[in-house]
């Protein structure tokens, strides 16, 4: 009697342990699912660096947008940079990219934007709040808008030009 | 078609020049304030206790309370902002979780699965509790407690060292 | 060169401890005492090949040889030597290597030590413990080696992680934790092997009692420290997070103290023993699950070690282990266990019941908490958190309730009390309950569960008192000499008990004083220029000034600040800012004033100009908390030191005469 209870809460215990560890395995636990997905946009407009405009996202409706969150003093924001300029002038009439920098001084942005080449408008976002309305964690993360400015994915880490144009094709998509 | 892109760059321009910066604000997504506007020492220890229930996003497990990180202090210095303007801690969790999901809570919501982290607990302290009077009732029985023989020596049992100091000193006094 | 020496070695090892696992367990099943014989010789073989791989690690360390693979990885010729030294377990393969190390050591040791005794289960013990060597040689020799050749080794190498750099206490806690971790496969070697006799003999409680107490003694004094260094060094001015990597070391030590409480309950009345032998089995199930967590990247925290293959390996082990050891548990439990007999709920044993079940309560509580996340994501694809509110919430009733059975169970006595005794037990402490209460009043608490948890402490400080001192008393009564009362009951013969009461009083002081630091501190974020001043509740702080200082593997800016209370300087502090070639965001090490009352706790959060932005954080009592832990390790050690003159008496049980199975066995 006593034998099966034991070996029966054995055997679910290990069954479970193994499970739920198993299932955690290979698993990045710094990445995080966006509830935004599905829902629209949160609405920003920014100061743009150099020109000092405000761009807003409404300004863009009826148009895919990819807003890309980065910052200077992140490495892989330098390597996926080039793939964003690249793919901006390319798809230049059908979708608009828009970066927002945090976390990080306007000058040095200009320096690194007069370095590396911009091709579409990259603003600041003082104190973190469009960063923290997305729910950025880390940078660089892009995500990509719809027509009707609804969320349709979420990027983490240097984004690479296959996973750039197979997201900007399901923006245009929906 | 020249002067139809000047047009259209021109109105652009002024269409941006129309515009005020904007950043995504809590009233959108929570509604206005739905307590009173706090200030002073009760605003720091108001903002202590919310971000203590955020969790840092870019750090390893920290609260936005505890976190050195910028980026948790930009969130502490919002979670104050909104206090200060009467948001209650309810409604300021409710609009951090409607960018970053669940995982930005500290404290899980008692919903759906996430009762049981909070309810298996207490059903194991209610199996332990019977398990355990399960064990007295083996030999208690019905008998009264006082009924058990005398618990001989009972106070010798403690420990040996103790039982023999008091046998010797029993035997001198 | 040295690579391949330290690569045959651990082959050597693993080829050792999987013939001397074979060698052990067969042994043990033919009770051929030639087969325990050469099982010992192998575990002492692989005690000196664990070592000899480590010392060749350290010797590859020192000499900066950049062709071990190892070397290259954590290896630097800026950092200091002792960082040089303390790389060894800076990283994931050094570390398994020193785990593999320290078991070594276990090993010899607990082989050497029961050279000449409990003949009967050493041969299971020794097996077991080869099985789990053989485990840790695998995973060095395979998944986690340090020994790779570097085909062109560099000249020099990015040094360890900057974290590990940035304070001593990185060199002392991690050995401690290691040696709490690790030692738990002793004990449970001896459970295992008693399962696989069948029987749990008085006379062999004694070794299984002490090496589930050295192990504990040593993660005792671990958490403390992991504690401290995280105060030390994170400057929040907290030292527990509930992380899941902190809440890793935590889980094995509750159920070991668990298991020393049921230990005694199975000494006196010979009962509990099947649910004793699951607490050891569990606290070293806890210690592997431990090393899952800090590991294999599945949890999201500070202490972790990066992503590593070794994840799936280590899991393979622990469901190996928790199989094994559930399958032996369900097969021997009915021959260990004799009729669980109680007498009421107030008497010792009730009170050591409801212990247990507060610390099973405990883990079960941490554990979930712990790994809920990954069920959730699991079940429904979803991420979410369980942090610190949640155990706050959760924990705080069960640590007060801990605190209060703390009290009453050594205040009562063993087998049922009557009324009258129960009354006589029970009402005197409640003076110290009130003492300690209205000084917390006296001193400003106001907090319900403070007052709360001081009147608890209060009175089991009273009754830990008196009990500790009992003996002594009663000696001095009858007329002995004071000195000699003291010396021959607390450090000779009754050392056991008085190491007891020692780790209880420490406990007390534990208890209370996380209570009273948690609820009472007071922090602000504080902003100045040079020369300006600010006050947080009665101390001001002025600040100075700032100064750089440059180290070969790091530079410093300092930020100086005057502190006075009542315009009399106290002292003055300087939290820095140090920036190491490795990491992008500077590593603050906040600086501490420490009285009795409380610490001064400066952290900077940035420097900007000449203003600087800092974090002021009053804690009362949080001392208490470090020199407390180390006062339960000294009791530990005291409780744990073999008393030999104690041995001749032998509490009576329905068990057959001791020693008699032994005998027969050879």
């Amino acid at each position: 009697m006593r034998r099966t209870e034991i070996l029966i809460a054995g055997a679910v215990i290990t069954a479970a342990l193994v499970w739920i560890l198993s299932a955690g395995l290979g698993k990045d636990p710094q990445h995080i699912d966006s509830p935004l997905i599905g829902k629209p946009a949160p609405d920003f407009a920014l100061k743009q660096v150099g020109t000092g405009d405000t761009v807003g996202l409404a300004q863009f409706r009826g148009k895919p947008v990819v807003v890309n969150f980065w910052a200077t003093w992140c490495r892989p924001c330098y390597e996926e940079h080039p793939v964003l300029v690249a793919n901006a002038e390319m798809m230049k009439n059908q979708v608009q990219f828009v970066g927002v920098v945090f976390q990080d001084k306007e000058e040095k942005i200009q320096q690194f934007l007069n370095e590396r080449g911009s091709a579409y408008p990259t603003l600041v976002d003082v104190g973190g709040k469009t960063a923290i309305a997305y729910g950025v964690g880390g940078v660089p993360e892009t995500f990509f808008l719809n027509r009707d400015g609804k969320v349709v994915a979420k990027f983490e880490g240097p984004i690479d030009p296959e996973a750039l144009q197979q997201n900007v094709r399901k923006a245009m998509a929906q | 078609m020249k002067i139809a892109r000047f047009i259209a760059a021109f109105l652009f321009a002024t269409s941006l020049l129309a515009q005020e910066v904007k950043v995504p604000d809590a009233e959108q997504f929570v509604g206005r304030p739905e307590g009173q506007p706090v200030s002073g020492a009760m605003l720091d220890q108001k903002t202590n206790e919310t971000a203590g229930m955020l969790r840092c996003p870019v750090c390893q497990g920290m609260s936005v309370a505890d976190s050195p990180s910028e980026m948790a202090v930009n969130m502490k210095h919002q979670v104050r902002e909104l206090i200060a303007r009467g948001y209650t801690q309810d409604q300021i969790l409710r609009y951090f979780e409607r960018s970053y999901g669940q995982f930005v809570l500290l404290k899980p919501k008692f919903q759906g699965v996430n009762t049981l982290v909070w309810i298996l607990p207490i059903l194991a302290l209610i199996v332990g509790i019977i398990a355990i009077f399960s064990m007295m009732g083996k030999r208690a029985g019905g008998q009264p407690v006082d009924d058990a023989p005398p618990a001989e020596g009972a106070e010798g049992s403690d420990d040996p060292y103790l039982a023999e100091v008091r046998k010797l000193t029993g035997k001198q006094s | 060169m040295t690579a391949s020496l330290g690569r045959s070695l651990i082959l050597l090892s693993l080829l050792v401890s999987t013939t001397g696992t074979v060698l052990g367990y067969a042994a043990g099943w033919k009770r051929s005492t030639d087969g325990l014989r050469w099982a010992r010789r192998f575990a002492f073989l692989f005690s000196f090949l664990m070592i000899g791989a480590t010392l060749v690690m350290e010797y590859a360390l020192i000499t900066h040889d950049f062709s071990v693979s190892y070397v290259e990885h954590v290896g630097s010729r800026q950092v200091p030597l002792w960082v040089t030294m303390v790389s060894l377990w800076s990283s994931l393969e050094g570390s398994i290597l020193f785990w593999g190390c320290i078991l070594g050591v276990y090993i010899a040791a607990a082989t050497w030590l029961t050279r000449n005794e409990h003949v009967e289960y050493m041969a299971y013990s020794i097996g077991t413990w080869l099985f789990s060597g053989a485990f840790f040689s695998y995973l060095i020799a395979a998944p986690a080696s340090p020994f790779g050749t570097v085909a062109n080794p560099p000249l020099d190498g990015p040094g360890p992680n900057p974290l590990l750099q940035n304070h001593v206490l990185m060199a002392v806690h991690p050995p401690f934790l290691y040696l709490g971790y690790v030692g738990m496969t002793i004990p449970f070697g001896f459970a295992t092997a008693a399962l696989m006799r069948g029987r749990l003999g008085q006379a062999f409680l004694r070794p299984l009692r002490a090496s589930l107490l050295l192990p504990w003694v040593f993660l005792t004094i671990a958490i403390m420290l992991g504690g401290w260094w995280a105060y030390e060094v994170l400057g929040w001015g907290g030292y527990w997070a509930w992380d899941p990597v902190e809440n890793a070391s935590l889980l094995p030590w509750l159920t070991a103290t668990a298991a020393l409480h049921s230990a005694l309950v199975m000494e006196r009345r010979g009962s509990l023993k099947g649910w004793t032998v699951t607490l050891v089995q569990s606290s070293f199930l806890l210690t592997i699950l431990g090393t899952f967590m800090t590991r294999s990247g599945v949890f999201n925290s500070v202490h972790s070690f990066t992503q590593s293959p070794i994840g799936p390996t280590i899991l393979v082990f622990l469901a190996l282990v928790l199989i094994g050891s559930v399958t032996l548990l369900a097969l021997r439990i009915d021959s260990l266990e004799s009729d669980s007999r109680f007498d009421g709920p107030v008497s010792r044993e009730g009170v050591f019941l409801v212990n247990n079940l507060l610390f099973v309560l405990f883990t079960f509580t941490v554990l979930i908490g712990t790994v809920f996340p990954l069920v959730v994501e699991a079940v429904k694809g979803r991420q979410m958190s369980v942090g610190r509110p949640y155990f706050d919430s959760m924990v705080v009733p069960i640590g007060t309730a801990l605190l209060f059975i703390l009290g009453v169970g050594p205040a009562l006595p063993w087998g049922a009390a009557t009324r009258e005794q129960a009354k006589r037990a029970l009402l005197p402490p409640l003076i110290g309950a009130a003492i300690v209460a209205a000084l917390g009043l006296a001193f400003g608490v106001r907090n319900p569960w403070t007052i709360v948890t001081l009147a608890f402490g209060g009175y089991a400080a009273q009754v830990t008192m008196k009990e500790m001192w009992l003996p002594v008393i009663q000696r001095i009564r009858r007329g002995d000499a004071v000195a000699g009362a003291i010396v021959d009951s607390q450090l000779r013969r009754g050392r056991r008990r008085f190491g007891s009461y020692l780790v209880h009083a420490g406990a007390v002081i534990v208890i209370v004083a996380i209570g009273v630091s948690s609820t009472m501190r007071t922090q602000q974020e504080v902003r100045l220029r040079r020369g300006e001043s600010a006050t947080v509740n009665g101390i001001t702080l002025t600040f100075t000034g700032t100064e750089e200082k440059s180290e070969p593997h790091r530079t410093s800016t300092l930020a100086h600040f005057d502190i006075s209370k009542n315009g009399k300087q106290i002292t003055s502090l300087a939290p820095r800012m140090n920036s190491y070639q490795m990491m992008r965001d500077p590593i603050g090490t906040p600086d501490v004033y420490t009285t009795v009352k409380g610490d001064i706790y400066l952290s900077i959060l940035n420097i900007e100009g000449d203003s600087v932005g800092v974090n002021v954080i009053l804690t009362p009592m949080v001392g208490w908390i470090w020199w407390a832990v180390l006062l339960m390790g000294a009791g530990g050690i005291i409780a744990l030191i073999p008393n030999r003159a104690a041995r001749v008496i032998v509490p009576q049980t329905q068990e057959s005469p001791i020693g008699a199975n032994e005998v027969a066995a050879q």
